[in-house]
């Protein structure tokens, strides 16, 4: 993990120093445990605080279309710069989707490619310690060592607090990146789609029930959409008047109208990373029904996101063949 | 704007086990299914009349989120239909509405909609009896599943 | 006089020529003999290749030009005769009675439904039966019943006269007399098609004896989900779904017993597609087709074959039936038949369907010679292969089937061209401008909503049902309504002066009409709102008619209920309704036409005759295109000097400019309004349409010892041997044989090449009329001299060639034995392998898409189909449009066709960029998208799914722009729109999400 570290940390450094890139989009450490934060590093010197460790789980896609926009202060000529972002797969698969949706300019992105071994779920830390966790370190025979806020240790397998984004990952090593770190990876996830099943055998009834449970949970903050790369929209759907899609308030029909909105609008744009779930300060389950959209769509279209640059997404096109088994025949 | 979402003929009230009629709200493209429901017209062909028709140029033009809203405003049943694959007046607006259509009907159903409650179809202008079986069967469908009540935003 | 012109015949062919000449600034007569136009066109079920639902695609064409300000329709009227010449002619025309003032009668139908008299119905071919008083069909134009005065009680014993006295608006007129109009017309176009063979001729197949024997007309109304067994598939004895059909081709076709030697050009793919059509309403059904040759020669029309035999289990039996024996307990029919072997085969079916051919009607005929139009000796029009859709009398033209028998498409090329051809003859006349003059239209900015509302009882239709009165003091309720009122016929022109009067009176600023349906009434009301100063766009329809009253006649009070619903509604709507006004564009005169051929050089002297300017696009050094190696056309006229000619009327008319050596390098812009860069100078230019004209390629064959032996040639080669070799020179050739289908109709190019059968029968037949001796062989596996092509493919073998067929997977093999050429193939007739030693063999080749299609299409923005070639906006009804407006195909970049074919579809492809060019201004839709910038992030989703290319990311501003002028309306992108940052006119969301909430 160290090697790479610094591997990225000399590319990096290569980049900005050759004048490649103005800028490039890492992880620093921050003042929360277990949590990286977004490190923009502008110049060679400042390539020592990136870091990469099992924490680095944003998805930094997010911070990247708002770059390549002329700030409103600027007036005149404008050169927008060209950005390294250090990217897990799944972030260089928001990124390629993002390019296709010209949020962000091909030519002024440059990949790193970073090896993946899964990051960790602070909240499943947190459960296998039974308490706050302050930190967390790698022990022998694949363990990891957990200190809590009360000063005790627990020790947990590392797969058991992986997130599940990354157990379900079936891209987890990099793949044509622009600069690709070497360095191993997690094998990819036979199953990308484990728990969806199970959810398809319940019955409408308790699919609805539990559906309805967990978006109850949901107090309305958006932060879902805000951690989510593809939620780019200047005014979201659910926030627009004239006309207004749903009230303001905390009506449960409204809310469900905003999820269903929001996930359906990810069809052939979710890369699985989970930022969303990351991001809600009520633990909801979105990957329960963001995966049902991601698995349809590869399906139904055989399409999944972020792998080519070339592939028309997917709701944006259409085969003359294309299934029409729902279709209601009298 | 116009107070308009109060509906004046509230007289037979929606849940009243006794008197339910099922609502439904059928989206048909312009070109095709409404000219089919207009053939059905000419024909006599006798069908439920539960069934309102919102009129739209091509079934390419029907938002997903209009079908979530319609189960949202208290309507049982939707049914959106469109030219036959390869009929489109617009060349291909069915086949892109087609994968809207198969992405969303699956989530609903996933989410735990009932099925049967949202429908998708092709109607051509020469399918009238198509067109009266085919709100048979959806009336059908939906009055056997009573009264949507999962999106449904209780009037306050 | 102004520009005007008469339509003979109002099928699919004479309403597009109609509509071509009206869209040009022509005012135009269309004259029909029937009651209402459409053809045989509106009878069909489905269309070949794509089974595109026949009715779907007629009926807006119908609308069209039952709408157009520019055509007159004159329906049960004919031509007596014609005097003058170009462009100043007389037309007298007799129109027979219809026993309904047309300018009564609203179409309520109300006299259908009371009539007492029932009658076997013409439009469904007699298989169910119709009112002595009728509505031709339910899509009819105009919709206006016709009275069979043959079988009218009144008309034959003077009682009953029940139509007049329910008739409310007293239209019945049974005093109505034949009346004779003269009109004043600049040219004439004949269009009015061809008859079905009467199978009653061909006494062995049974029709008219056996109840289960139909003909092909028939059974498309039986597979009609509007026909008289509502699409079920049964046969009339004993109305049970068949198991065993069979499909009888050639049935009055390729039979000079029949009197018909021509082949009908159609039947083939039609019985395919019926095969498709029959299986998928009755699964299990087996259909056996039995054919002569199966000439499936157009665009898509192979694979369409294929489909048939592969994923819908038809089966192709070569044969030809001796006779058919009806069982008389069972109806099956036993079908007798010659097996291609010789033998006698015989099989049970349960029903048979006869491909009858189409032949030269007798009112067809007489027409022709009215206006004194020479015919062939098959009786079609006489047509010149090189003056395609000309006939001798100058002015006068001909297109369809009148002119020989053929498909839709190349009816509407044909009718396409005429109209080309027809507006050159005008070209110095003036335009009349038809123009409806409206008050200025009020400013309704900051004005509230004031709704009236206008509910019709149609008759009885609507008000026997819905209880209309409660619905106009329901509509007094809603909100912003301040007028409502009930009308007995809201479309009458009483009517219209009351809803204008209504308008003025309570200072209403929008309507709604409670009535029939929007889809043929919608454009009468808008006229309505325009005259009351109003913008049209300020109107919804509420259909209470065709999906309230007349579908829930049992149930009036629930009836009442919807129509109240359906009125809530559209007053919803049009309470958020905005003012809509169509963008209209200024429009260059010019023409770019790529390609220097044949096709380019046609459609370049169409335009510049008229005025127009055009620049021609050659990217070699030299116009002439494929032409220059075809010697002569298959009636035998020498080709090279009308070439020379066409290149010097090219070069010499001042309003072309030809650059040769030119290839484009970027084109901008869009209809009306295009830039395109050149590698030549001038660098660039400026115009207003497209025309794509860059020709295909001959096969470069390697098979059969293609480029290994110098007496291995392709027809092109044989073609110039014939024209330079000496009479002497080919009495020495022995044996030449021919192979069919190289690169055509293989893994590679599934597809016909179309013009090589008839290559070489056209080569065949000099070859032995210069040396006789010779012995011919064609080794073929349809021989495809569709339509007028198959006398000469009578004539070939009249002059000894021997036709030779083999299969697919039997073909011949040539090898070099002791320098010699030997030749073997199977011969699946004679069913034993011929041997021959050929002195010459030649390769009728194929037509294959040019290779750099691709870099073009990207360039402009269109696509191509499978096999590399150009695809048109609609392979039925636009063969030379492209989807993107402004932009048009004609020739070999289309598909390979034929000199004539490519003649007509280049004038066409003129005839359809003239009603751009001709036009000061082009309007766009009213109802478009719009992009609300402040929402938009410009991510392409609506650019990737506008089908009309009509959207276009600006980079600076990073947001879609909508092209208003090549917008249809579709709303595709807006309901692609996460953002809902693109929305559409007169369906805005706002519009729909009010009336979901007034559900």
């Amino acid at each position: 993990m160290h090697e790479v570290e610094i591997k990225m940390r000399e590319a990096a450094r290569t980049l900005l120093e050759s004048g490649k890139v103005d800028l490039v989009l890492g992880f620093e450490q921050g003042s929360l445990p277990l949590r990286m934060r977004p490190c923009f590093a502008r110049n060679a010197g400042a390539t020592v605080g990136l870091v990469w460790n099992d924490f680095c789980a944003n998805n930094l896609a997010a911070y990247l279309p708002g770059l390549f926009q002329k700030p409103a202060d600027v007036r005149g000529s404008w050169t927008a710069p060209t950005v390294a972002v250090v990217a897990k797969r799944c972030d260089a698969r928001s990124v390629i989707e993002l390019i296709k949706e010209n949020q962000i300019p091909r030519q002024n992105v440059v990949l790193i490619g970073m090896p993946c071994q899964g990051m960790v779920d602070p909240r499943k830390a947190q459960e296998a310690a039974g308490a706050n966790v302050t930190a967390c370190k790698m022990a022998p025979d694949k363990q990891v060592e957990l200190t809590t806020a009360e000063g005790g240790v627990a020790m947990s397998p590392r797969e058991a607090i992986l997130a599940d984004a990354c157990l379900e990952c079936a891209t987890p090593a990099p793949q044509g990146a622009d600069v690709e770190i070497p360095g191993p990876s997690r094998p990819s996830a036979a199953n990308p789609y484990g728990r969806l099943s199970e959810f398809e055998s319940l019955t409408a009834r308790e699919r609805w029930d539990a559906f309805v449970g967990e978006i109850s949970k949901c107090i309305r903050c958006y932060a879902c959409r805000q951690a989510c790369p593809n939620c780019y929209c200047k005014t979201c759907f659910i926030e627009q008047s004239k006309p207004t899609w749903a009230g303001v308030g905390d009506e449960l029909s409204d809310v469900l109208l905003f999820h269903i909105g929001r996930i359906f609008h990810q069809a052939g744009r979710c890369v699985g990373c989970d930022a969303c779930v990351r991001a809600c300060p009520k633990n909801i389950d979105l990957r329960l029904f963001t995966r049902k959209i991601v698995k349809d769509v590869q399906e139904l279209f055989g399409y999944v996101p972020g792998m080519s640059l070339d592939e028309q997404p997917p709701l944006c096109t259409f085969k003359e063949d294309d299934n029409e088994s729902f279709i209601t025949h009298p | 704007m116009a107070d308009i979402s109060t509906t004046p003929d509230a007289a037979v009230a929606p849940d009243a086990p006794s008197a339910w009629e099922p609502r439904i709200v059928a989206f048909l493209c312009n070109w095709c299914s409404y000219a089919g429901a207009d053939l059905a017209g000419v024909s006599r062909l006798q069908y439920p009349t539960n069934v309102r028709v919102i009129r739209v140029p091509c079934s390419g033009r029907v938002n997903p989120l209009y079908i979530v809203k319609a189960l949202q405003l208290g309507v049982d049943g939707v049914l959106v239909s469109g030219c036959h694959p390869g009929d489109c007046h617009y060349i291909s607006g069915n086949l892109v509405a087609r994968r809207k259509f198969a992405v969303l009907k699956s989530f609903l159903h996933y989410l735990g909609i009932e099925e049967g409650r949202v429908h998708f179809s092709w109607v051509s202008a020469s399918e009238g009896n198509r067109f009266a079986d085919l709100i048979q069967k959806v009336s059908d469908d939906i009055r056997r599943l009573g009264p949507a009540r999962q999106l449904r935003k209780e009037a306050k | 006089m102004h520009k005007k012109a008469m339509v003979v015949g109002a099928g699919v062919a004479g309403i597009q020529a109609a509509i071509d000449l009206a869209d040009m600034g022509v005012e135009t007569y269309l004259v029909e003999t029937g009651p209402s136009i459409g053809g045989r066109m509106a009878q069909l079920d489905k269309t070949f290749p794509t089974n595109d639902c026949a009715m779907c695609i007629l009926s807006p064409k119908l609308v069209e030009a039952g709408n157009h300000p520019y055509i007159h329709i004159l329906s049960m009227s004919e031509v007596l005769s014609l005097d003058g010449a170009p462009p100043h002619m007389n037309a007298t025309i007799l129109k027979r009675p219809r026993y309904v003032d047309e300018s009564k009668c609203t179409g309520c139908g109300l006299c259908m439904a009371k009539c007492p008299t029932k009658v076997p119905d013409p439009y469904n071919k007699g298989l169910c039966t119709t009112k002595a008083i009728r509505i031709p069909f339910p899509q009819a134009v105009p919709a206006l019943p016709v009275m069979d005065a043959s079988r009218c009680l009144f008309h034959l014993s003077g009682k009953c006269g029940m139509c007049k006295k329910v008739c409310p608006t007293g239209a019945i007129d049974f005093a109505q007399k034949e009346e004779i109009l003269q009109v004043e017309v600049g040219a004439v176009i004949l269009a009015s098609g061809t008859k079905e063979f009467d199978a009653r001729l061909k006494g062995e197949y049974g029709y008219g004896i056996f109840p289960n024997v139909m003909t092909s007309i028939e059974f498309e109304r039986i597979l009609s989900a509007s026909g008289p067994t509502g699409g079920h598939v049964v046969r009339p004895s004993d109305k049970r779904e068949p198991n065993r059909l069979a499909i009888v081709q050639c049935v009055g076709s390729r039979d000079t017993s029949a009197g018909n030697e021509h082949c009908s050009a159609i039947c083939c793919m039609q019985a395919s597609k019926d095969a498709i059509i029959a299986r998928e309403h009755a699964a299990g059904l087996q259909t056996t087709i039995f054919y002569m040759d199966i000439r499936a020669y157009g665009k898509g029309f192979d694979r369409f074959v294929d489909r048939a035999r592969n994923e819908h289990g038809t089966r192709f039996v070569c044969g030809r039936i001796a006779s058919v024996e009806s069982d008389p307990q069972t109806n099956d029919l036993t079908v007798h038949y010659i097996t291609p072997e010789g033998a006698l085969g015989a099989e049970t079916f349960d029903m048979l369907v006869l491909s009858v051919g189409l032949q030269p009607s007798e009112s067809s005929k007489e027409v022709a010679r009215r206006v004194g139009v020479k015919l062939d000796a098959s009786g079609f029009i006489a047509v010149d292969s090189t003056r395609p859709v000309q006939t001798n009398r100058p002015g006068v033209f001909a297109c369809g089937s009148i002119a020989g028998p053929k498909d839709i498409p190349d009816s509407i090329m044909e009718a396409s061209g005429a109209a080309s051809a027809a507006a050159a003859v005008l070209g110095d006349c003036s335009v009349k401008e038809i123009k409806v003059e409206y008050p200025p239209e009020k400013d309704l900015r900051g004005q509230p909503p004031r709704v009236g509302v206008f509910v019709c009882r149609c008759g009885i239709n609507i008000a026997a049902t819905v209880d209309v009165p409660g619905v106009v003091a329901y509509s007094a309720t809603l909100p912003r309504v301040k007028h409502a009122e009930e009308m007995m016929f809201s479309c009458a022109q009483d009517s219209q002066k009351a809803i204008r009067a209504a308008i003025e009176e309570h200072g209403l600023n929008r309507v709604v009409v409670a009535a029939c349906t929007p889809r043929t009434h919608e454009p009468l009301f808008q006229k309505t709102l325009q005259a009351a100063g109003l913008n049209p766009y300020m109107f919804e329809f509420a259909n209470i008619r065709e999906h309230c009253s007349w579908v829930h006649q049992k149930e009036p009070q629930k009836a009442t209920l919807k129509a109240k619903d359906l009125v809530r509604n559209a007053v919803t709507k049009v309470i958020l309704a905005e003012p809509l006004y169509r963008k209209t564009l200024g429009v260059n005169k010019n023409a770019l036409i790529i390609g220097g051929g044949l096709a380019g050089m046609t459609a370049a002297l169409d335009l510049a005759s008229q005025g127009l300017g055009v620049f021609v696009l050659e990217k070699g050094d030299a116009l002439g295109g494929n032409l220059l190696h075809v010697k002569r056309t298959l009636d035998g006229q020498e080709t090279a000097g009308k070439l020379a000619d066409l290149i010097k009327a090219v070069n010499d008319h001042p309003n072309i400019t030809v650059h040769l050596n030119a290839r484009i390098q970027n084109i901008a812009g869009y209809i009306g309004n295009f830039k395109t860069t050149l590698d030549v100078p001038p660098a660039q230019i400026e115009h207003g349409v497209v025309i794509v004209a860059t020709g295909a390629q001959e096969y470069e064959p390697t098979e059969y010892l293609a480029g290994q032996d110098g007496r291995v040639v392709t027809q092109r080669r044989l073609e110039e041997m014939l024209h330079a070799m000496d009479t002497a020179g080919l009495a020495k050739l022995n044996t030449v044989a021919m192979i069919q289908c190289v690169g055509s109709r293989d893994t590679q190019h599934n597809y016909c090449s179309r013009v090589c059968c008839s290559q070489a029968i056209k080569n065949a037949i000099l070859l032995k009329q210069l040396s006789p001796r010779t012995n011919v062989y064609v080794l073929y596996r349809d021989i495809r001299s569709y339509g007028l092509r198959e006398r000469y493919y009578r004539q070939a073998r009249e002059l000894g060639v021997i036709f030779v067929r083999f299969e697919a997977d039997a073909k011949p093999t040539v090898e070099k034995i002791h320098g010699e050429l030997v030749l073997r193939v199977y011969d699946s007739i004679l069913g034993a392998t011929l041997e021959m030693r050929p002195d010459l063999l030649v390769l009728s080749t194929g037509i294959v898409a040019n290779a750099d299609n691709r870099s073009l299409s990207q360039l402009l923005k269109v696509p191509l189909e499978g096999d590399g070639f150009f695809l048109e906006a609609h392979v039925k009804l636009r063969p030379v449009d492209f989807a993107t407006d402004g932009i048009f195909v004609c020739g070999l970049a289309h598909y390979p066709k034929d000199i004539s074919e490519t003649i007509t579809q280049a004038r066409a492809a003129a005839g359809r960029a003239a009603t751009v060019l001709s036009k000061a201004t082009i309007e766009a839709e009213g109802k478009v998208s719009a992009v609300r910038a402040e929402r938009c992030s410009g991510c392409g989703a609506c650019v990737a799914v506008c089908a009309y290319r009509a959207i276009e990311l600006d980079p600076e501003r990073h947001l879609a722009v909508v092209n208003e002028a090549l917008c249809k309306g579709c709303g595709a992108c807006a309901a692609t729109c996460r953002a809902c940052a693109i929305d559409l006119g007169g369906f805005r969301d706002e519009q729909i999400l009010s009336a979901l909430m007034a559900l």
